[in-house]
């Protein structure tokens, strides 16, 4: 029997920035084989560079404008894809630069770590645009699967196994747990492209259970990744034994990963089930930043501590989600939650790569991660101390610094939602914004006030990359905060092609 | 056949897996727990996707393959980190693997 | 049909059976062996629903490179092979209720759903017709034009957990 194979016309344009990630990844292999030890410090620029140059088809995507739309609706490069392409790549290029002189000095496997790095940036740019059940699982887990290798590649430090061992364990139960819901979803509408998903769920006017349990299990398996309450037992142990820069991106790429897989599986495939998804987000939110805030107020250590935070920061991006279906179509509907969601992702990009850019600088000179070694920082190191004090009040929220516009974004779509739920959800989340304020606080006081332990004074030498990185966040933090727009633009325009 | 017939089946897997990967302590037995679960996954997939005609079994079969295919990748990942840690500590007990208490 | 309905439940009991014990063995190496036979009969049911190609990739890829991953996993780091106690934690208890709490969940909303809606049979049809349009050919083509994104992702990623896996199970 002959069957006729059609070959699928393919846009190259619309997957050049993923061919020129792949075409960085074969020249990093090709680096790492040719110059064996000699040349080891060329695989960090190769993948900055590289980073930037993927940048360069995002720009010409944007500048030429339009929704492109392959393989059936599977998978969509619009202007919420570009948006999220740009933030995952900058925020991978941050992290190279942060990685530079940790990964050189700890004689790591150098090619290896930024090829893994690269691989998950891919899964990540993949996953913004996939718009089909399968490209999104299988984008989740190629951006899961180098994290965690990378999350124990101190291999002899016992943390460091133990970091990756529990990340892998949960991760792999957690995608297993969304697989068994996605194939009742798909057995339900018997498609995997979003688009007709949400079609063919509309259709139903009452919620069927089988749709319920398939609904609730992709949220969890999603809940584990972006480390929402009571899903985020990782998270804490994972960022301490993880390598700092791993953790940074962790805490940052891979979470922004996890909201913009949820966003586009809740917003495009769900649409019409709200009364499933709706109370389940409030009470993620709700737990997630609570639980977060009141655990980072006993922690000692500062990776911990950024750790929990980020926990709490999480709980504030899935607000708007819990709200979204309640917001009036004339108050910008799904548009206004998926706005405030991708601009608060942006915003806490900035100011939380840059926190842990700092605790890197600093952890070059004490060696430690304790809060208690930050005494007296001030005294020695008087810019990383106003840095870090810019980037831990930027994460509390208060202005003229970026996280405040973030914050703003996330009330807003709670008060334009207006429901008795949402005005709830917004106390809850003003009372955890003054909690978060006591530990940022605490650091900033220990940094200013305290003595320093050891009495060591010595200057602490910050590398160019790591100073270039510092200084990359600051400006994106403060300019945030004076010049909302900037990231009111970006958070604007990220919507679904799809979107009425 | 019923489809139910798949399914329940499926069900049953997939708790047997969730028990395991909550009772067991060893790292290796938690992964294979894990592929029960994967295994309910595909039988769903490839049932319902025989129930939606000609064009569903054929995307519920690829779909089995793409879960088969990351299985295999996730596996061989797992066994090199519970590698990792038994060279350095002499046991895959998750138990005594908590240093740092969540 | 009767005859269907018989080799799937030989194949069903063996598979639960088998999952049972693969849980609750006390002996890691017979875990993997029962994995074994859940796989089998899973790859055997597949058969059934008429998904061939998906029966060989379960034989050869679960069966053939999993379990044997999970075989060299065990003898690499076992330092005796034979019945050990401590292999479960002490929430059994719980974890069992919670199984059988997602079993009741589970099973109620697809009958409730899927009710007695029968898989097509397929025994009458042309044949030909059928392997066009859902036989191995139809996956393949499927897989290299609908699924050409994932398919190339998939690549990347076997070669990064290939990468990966190396540099953390290789000897200082």
């Amino acid at each position: 029997m002959e069957t006729l194979f059609r070959s699928p016309s393919v846009d190259f344009h619309a997957f050049a920035p993923e061919i020129v990630l792949v075409l960085v990844l074969v020249v990093l292999l090709f680096v790492d084989l040719v110059f064996e030890e000699r040349g080891r410090w060329a695989t960090s620029t190769v993948a900055g560079i590289g980073l930037l140059a993927s940048l360069v088809p995002v720009l010409t995507l944007a500048v030429a404008g339009g929704d492109r739309s392959l393989f059936d609706g599977a998978y969509v490069v619009d202007d919420f894809a570009l948006v999220l392409k740009g933030l995952f790549l900058v925020a991978g290029y941050v992290t190279v630069l942060i990685s530079t002189d940790y990964v050189a000095e700890g004689d790591y496997y150098e090619g290896e770590y930024y090829f893994l790095l690269l691989s998950s940036l891919l899964g990540m740019t993949v996953m913004a645009s996939a718009r089909d059940l399968i490209s999104i699982f299988v984008a989740l887990e190629l951006l899961s699967i180098p994290a965690y290798l990378l999350a124990g590649w101190r291999k002899r430090d016992l943390r460091g196994n133990e970091a990756s061992l529990k990340y892998y364990l949960l991760g792999v139960f957690a995608s297993a747990v969304m697989l068994y819901g996605m194939s009742l979803v798909f057995g339900v509408t018997g498609s995997t492209v979003l688009s007709e998903i949400g079609d063919a769920l509309a259709g139903g006017s009452s919620t069927v259970p089988v749709v319920t349990v398939g609904i609730v299990f992709v949220v969890v398996g999603f809940g584990f990744k972006v480390s929402a309450v009571p899903f985020h037992t990782w998270a804490p142990d994972t960022y301490q034994g993880a390598p700092t820069p791993i953790t940074a991106f962790l805490s940052v790429a891979s979470k922004a990963a996890g909201f913009v897989a949820l966003l586009q599986l809740v917003f495009i495939a769900f649409l019409g089930q709200d009364d499933v998804w709706a109370p389940l987000f409030w009470v993620l939110a709700a737990l997630t930043m609570t639980v977060g805030n009141l655990i980072a107020l006993r922690q000692t250590n500062i990776v911990r501590l950024l750790a929990y935070s980020s926990v709490a920061q999480a709980g504030f991006m899935l607000a708007p989600l819990a709200v979204a279906a309640s917001i009036p179509a004339e108050r910008g509907g799904i548009a206004n939650a998926t706005e405030a969601v991708v601009t608060y992702l942006i915003i806490y990009a900035a100011m939380n790569l840059g926190a842990f850019a700092v605790v890197m600088a600093v952890a070059r000179k004490t060696r430690s991660g304790e809060i208690g070694s930050y005494g007296g920082l001030f005294d020695y190191a008087p810019g990383l101390a106003v840095l870090m004090a810019v980037f831990l009040f930027a994460l509390a929220g208060i202005p003229p610094l970026g996280g405040w516009y973030a914050k703003f974004v996330v009330f807003k779509s709670l008060l334009d939602a207006g429901t008795g739920a949402a005005v709830a959800l917004a106390v809850v989340a003003a009372v955890n914004s003054v909690i978060a304020l006591f530990y940022y606080a605490s650091v900033a006081r220990q940094m200013f006030m305290d003595p320093v332990p050891d009495g060591d004074t010595t200057r602490v030498q910050v590398p160019a990359a790591l100073t270039a990185s510092l200084a990359l966040c600051a400006v994106a933090t403060v300019a945030f905060g004076f010049f909302p727009n900037l990231a009111a633009r970006l958070g604007d325009v990220a919507l679904f092609g799809a979107l009425p | 056949m019923l489809v139910n017939q798949f399914l329940v089946l499926g069900a049953v897997l997939f708790s047997i897996g969730v028990y395991g990967v909550l009772a067991r302590r060893n790292g290796v037995l938690v992964l294979m727990s894990i592929e029960l679960i994967l295994n309910a996954v595909n039988i769903n997939l490839v049932a319902l996707g025989a129930l939606q005609g000609a064009s569903g079994a054929v995307t519920g079969q690829v779909f089995a393959l793409f879960v088969i295919t990351i299985a295999a990748a996730e596996v061989g990942v797992g066994l090199a980190i519970v590698l990792l840690i038994y060279r350095n500590r002499a046991s895959v007990d998750l138990d005594e693997v908590d240093l740092m208490k969540g | 049909m009767a005859a269907q309905n018989l080799v799937f439940a030989v194949l069903a009991v063996v598979a639960v059976l088998a999952a049972l014990r693969v849980v609750t063995t006390r002996n890691v190496v017979h875990a993997a062996l029962y994995l074994v036979a859940v796989l089998g009969s899973v790859g055997a049911l597949y058969v059934l629903l008429a998904a061939e190609f998906l029966a060989a990739v379960q034989v050869l890829i679960y069966i053939g490179a999993i379990v044997v991953l999970f075989l060299f996993g065990i003898m690499l780091t076992r330092p005796t092979l034979g019945r050990e106690s401590g292999l479960d934690n002490d929430q059994r208890w719980l974890a069992g209720i919670t199984g059988l709490f997602l079993f009741g969940v589970l099973s109620y909303v697809l009958v409730e759903a899927f009710g007695d809606e029968r898989l097509p049979r397929l025994e009458g049809l042309d044949r030909e017709a059928l392997t066009a349009e859902r036989g191995t050919g139809a996956v393949g083509d499927a897989i290299f034009s609908t699924y050409l994104v994932p398919f190339e992702v998939v690549s990347v990623l076997l070669l990064a957990a290939l990468v990966g896996a190396i540099v953390l199970a290789r000897r200082e």
